[in-house]
């Protein structure tokens, strides 16, 4: 078992050092072909290890195996140790599997692109980054997996690096990060000084319950999961990381990257737990987030920012389930937000890749007349994605909502919040789908639309976005909470839910949940599909985001550039060029004075040498 | 009587040695000045007879006074008295006044730190036999104690003579240079 | 014989010197101050005879000896240069040979 995690995590390293290391000795394809194999090869490792864990008794399906003494410094000793547990193969198979169809996806999608070599290579390095961030059996590990899935995501934004727009948006989104990994590392920092190891199980038995250092600990690692999940306040980042390529955003900044976040306090639960404020702040900030992005995503124009902010709110949900307490639903909704969210990106990429890559949804409407593929494909996603039965978003959705009824008055608040959201997903998902899928094609899209050879896009896109619409059809029949529930059995040793709705709770939630979202669905049927109901005028708050943006513009950058002028005209230019000057002025002045004894008179030199052999010997006679 | 007599001798050859030496410094004429050294080194030659230093006594007459003070007065009947000024006056203003300084405080140093370091032996001079200082002791010092001393010696004789020869040459044409 | 005790020579060996000091510091013609140094030089040597006598050994006699030899080539080279100064028609005053200044 921890050999197939060995294999897993190596490959894609292996196939981004083989990619790097020959350059421009191979050809392109056979750089995609390296790297789509290596995934393959990855995600079919974790197979095994899953069906080698299966095999075992609950009680003994983690396993850990160390390779080296990776740190070791005075009393404390990090070791390069993986951990292969329920949950880590759960997070090894979603990571490797989706992200084997959409790296087979981008053969198709960046075929002709001239850094492709340069791509396969990031994508095989982020895959690496992500699977060592899940199968660390230690916070150090996690940390550095952390990290480089943040500089793999800098590179994969910033990968059209003649676009200044690309440049800032991967310096935006790796800035925010860093403020997470700071937060984060502080934790470390703490927990080290509490409890003298990072392990897991070592961490989770001996740090601190309650009190000032539990919360920090527990608001260190929150910081860092708001930060890489982009939730309130840190998600500014997330829509304008849209301008990497489209399986980009579908592999990074939808299906793995972003639900790190979720990863970490489910993996983490027992520090979260022995600080339960900081987990209800991890809950009010999903729900918060949840709505605004709902509501930001109703007006956006761009076809891949509804889709962001469609991943924001829905990680909104999962951080409420996380927060809750209810691990395994939380999990489970990654899982199948992760196929419903790429299929979805991987479906508005083929559309874009057959009108020259064009991304604005009023230029792109009426697609789906010459598309009907795609439209059934980004029907499929859009329905999961609301959560209608029996797509996959109703079985995992549902159950994070009712988690939030036994919580008191907070969760009453959250269980509104989560059903408002699902209204205003089935209004900006189908909003979407109507304007871009149904209808009289523009004249923008008759006069760019091409076909690949005869079909909508090349055959990688294809089955890689057919492959995703069955699972996103299939995939939630995995669990239905009151009926049958293996994936809380499979996750309870590790990450046991502390919070269980009743069956009666499920079933009221569940109807109110599809009511509400057919509701919505309605709602844009009748704006945007039938054009029954004139567009409301979209509020200047929702258009400018809530206003983050010029906030964080205000608060972080002209504080910091005003520092920075204060300091370079106060600090710098008196002081420190002062200093270096009145250096060179000492030593100017200082030698012109001593000059003046070097007047040529012989006698006053004879002179000196009187003197000072008088002193001399008077100083001579002193020491003795 | 005996002890008298030196005593007066002293006295004389002392007060004939300052005042020459005052003398010398003081005159603006160099020519008097020279003259002046001569008395001085004469005085000093009786100090030595004194101190039972015969052969040095010689040696200072004939050396000092018959070859050095010689060569002066040729030098300075040459060139003449080509001071135009007043002999004491010129160089920065704390000239004088730090040379009286820096003068006196040689004069009261040499006179503590020999007092200190050796104050106790200045009473009791050795006794010395009838050879002392004769020449054929100091000669016989020379050649096997000193030897090294004699050879240097007269290697730096050498090197004055050649010196002397060399600044004296007509080598070639003198021009007349830029005042300094 | 007695006479004086030798720190009477020693203080006048000290005057003599302190003279010749002055001398060299307050002349400006260069002979008078070669004729300072030699004065210097025999406070010196007076100095080093009588400290023979108090010894008994001929030691301080033959540095005094050596000391003159010196002093006599140094005359030679000291006068050397004064003649050459005079011959290019430099005025003898060692305060307007200044032009090795910084």
């Amino acid at each position: 078992m921890t050999t197939a995690a060995w294999v897993c995590l190596l490959l894609p390293l292996a196939s981004a050092a083989v990619i790097t290391v020959c350059g421009t000795l191979i050809p392109r394809r056979a750089a995609a072909y390296i790297s789509t194999l290596s995934t393959f090869g990855a995600f079919a490792a974790a197979a095994v290890a899953f069906a080698e864990m299966w095999s075992k008794s609950p009680g003994h399906r983690a396993a850990t195996t160390t390779s080296w003494t990776w740190l070791s410094a005075g009393p404390y000793h990090f070791g390069f140790t993986l951990l292969v547990d329920q949950l880590s193969i759960v997070m090894m198979l979603i990571v490797s599997g989706v992200g084997s169809l959409i790296v087979a996806y981008s053969v198709g999608y960046m075929d002709g692109e001239d850094e492709e070599r340069r791509f396969f290579a990031y994508m095989s390095t982020f895959l690496f980054s992500m699977l060592l961030l899940v199968e660390g059996g230690n916070l150090l590990l996690l940390l550095a997996g952390w990290g480089m899935v943040g500089l793999s995501s800098y590179l994969l934004i910033g990968y059209y690096q003649e676009r200044a727009s690309a440049i800032a948006a991967a310096k935006k989104a790796f800035v925010m990060n860093a403020f997470g990994d700071a937060t984060m590392a502080l934790a470390l920092f703490l927990l080290i000084q509490h409890t003298g190891a990072l392990g897991y199980a070592s961490v989770f038995a001996a740090s601190p319950h309650g009190g000032a250092v539990a919360n920090l600990i527990a608001l260190g690692l929150l910081g860092g999961a708001v930060a890489k999940s982009a939730q309130l306040p840190l998600h500014t980042w997330l829509p304008d990381a849209m301008e990497g390529p489209t399986p980009v955003s579908a592999l990074i900044h939808a299906a793995t990257m972003v639900t790190a976040g979720v990863y970490l306090i489910v993996r983490c639960h027992p520090l979260f737990e022995k600080a339960y404020v900081i987990e209800d702040l991890a809950a009010g900030l999903g729900a918060a987030t949840l709505l605004m992005a709902g509501l930001i995503a109703l007006v956006q124009t761009d076809i891949k920012r509804v889709i962001a902010y469609s991943t924001m709110s829905q990680i909104g949900y999962m951080f409420v389930g996380a927060g809750l307490g209810a691990y395994p639903n939380a999990m489970f909704h990654l899982m199948t937000h992760a196929f419903f969210k790429a299929l979805l990106f991987l479906a508005a990429g083929i559309a874009i890749h057959a009108v020259v890559g064009e991304q604005d949804i009023r230029k792109l409407a009426g697609v789906g007349k010459l598309m009907p593929f795609t439209k059934w494909v980004f029907l499929i996603g859009s329905l999961a994605l609301v959560g209608i039965f029996p797509f996959a978003g109703f079985f995992s959705k549902d159950s994070i909502i009712s988690s939030a009824l036994d919580h008191g008055w907070y969760g009453d608040v959250i269980y509104a919040a989560c059903l408002v959201g699902a209204f205003l997903t089935g209004i900006y998902a189908f909003r979407l789908f109507f304007i871009v899928f149904t209808g009289e094609p523009s004249a923008f899209t008759r006069e760019h639309f091409h076909r690949h050879h005869g079909q909508e896009g090349p055959t990688s896109m294809l089955w890689t976005v057919g492959t995703l619409g069955v699972l996103s059809v299939i995939g939630g029949l995995l669990q239905f909470a009151p009926l049958w529930h293996p994936l809380t059995d499979w996750l309870a040793p590790v990450a046991a839910p502390i919070v269980e709705p009743t069956n009666a709770e499920e079933w009221i939630t569940s109807a109110v949940a599809i009511a509400v979202g057919l509701a919505g669905i309605a709602v844009a049927w009748a704006i945007y599909g039938a054009r029954r109901v004139a567009a409301p005028r979209a509020l200047p708050a929702l258009e400018k985001k809530f206003y983050w943006d010029e906030l964080y513009d205000i608060v972080w950058y002209r504080t910091s550039d005003l520092l920075a002028r204060g300091l370079y005209a106060f600090v710098e230019l008196p002081l420190i060029g002062g200093s270096l000057a009145a250096v060179g002025v000492v030593f100017g002045t200082g030698s012109r004075e001593l000059s003046l004894a070097q007047n040529g008179l012989v006698r006053s030199y004879a002179l000196a040498l009187a003197s000072g052999l008088a002193v001399l010997t008077v100083v001579f006679l002193a020491v003795r | 009587m005996a002890n008298f007599l030196v005593w007066v001798v002293w006295f004389f050859a002392a007060f004939a040695c300052l005042a020459s030496a005052v003398a010398v410094v003081s005159f603006s004429n160099p020519f008097y000045s020279a003259l002046a050294l001569i008395g001085n080194l004469a005085s000093l030659a009786v100090l030595y007879l004194l101190l039972s230093g015969e052969f040095v006594a010689a040696g200072q007459v004939l050396v000092y006074g018959g070859a050095v003070m010689v060569m002066f007065l040729f030098v300075i009947a040459y060139l003449g008295d080509r001071t135009d000024q007043s002999p004491w006056s010129g160089g920065p203003s704390w000239q004088v006044v730090g040379a009286v300084l820096a003068g006196g405080a040689i004069l009261a140093e040499i006179c503590v730190v020999v007092g200190l370091k050796a104050g106790g032996f200045l009473e009791k001079p050795q006794h010395i036999g009838r050879s002392f200082g004769s020449p054929a002791e100091l000669g016989r010092a020379f050649l096997t104690d000193h030897l090294l001393a004699f050879e240097i010696t007269s290697i730096v004789l050498l090197v004055a003579a050649v010196g002397g020869v060399v600044l004296g040459a007509h080598a070639r044409a003198v021009e007349p240079d830029a005042r300094a | 014989m007695h006479g004086p005790d030798i720190q009477w020579y020693v203080v006048l060996s000290a005057i003599l010197f302190a003279t010749g000091a002055l001398g060299v510091l307050l002349r400006r013609n260069p002979l008078i101050i070669l004729l300072s140094v030699e004065i210097m030089l025999n406070a010196a040597n007076l100095l080093l005879i009588a400290m023979s006598r108090l010894h008994g050994g001929e030691d301080g006699q033959i540095f005094a000896i050596s000391v003159m030899a010196v002093a006599a080539s140094e005359v030679v080279v000291g006068l050397g240069l004064i003649v050459a100064m005079g011959r290019r028609q430099v005025d003898l005053d060692v305060d307007k040979l200044r032009t090795l200044r910084g």
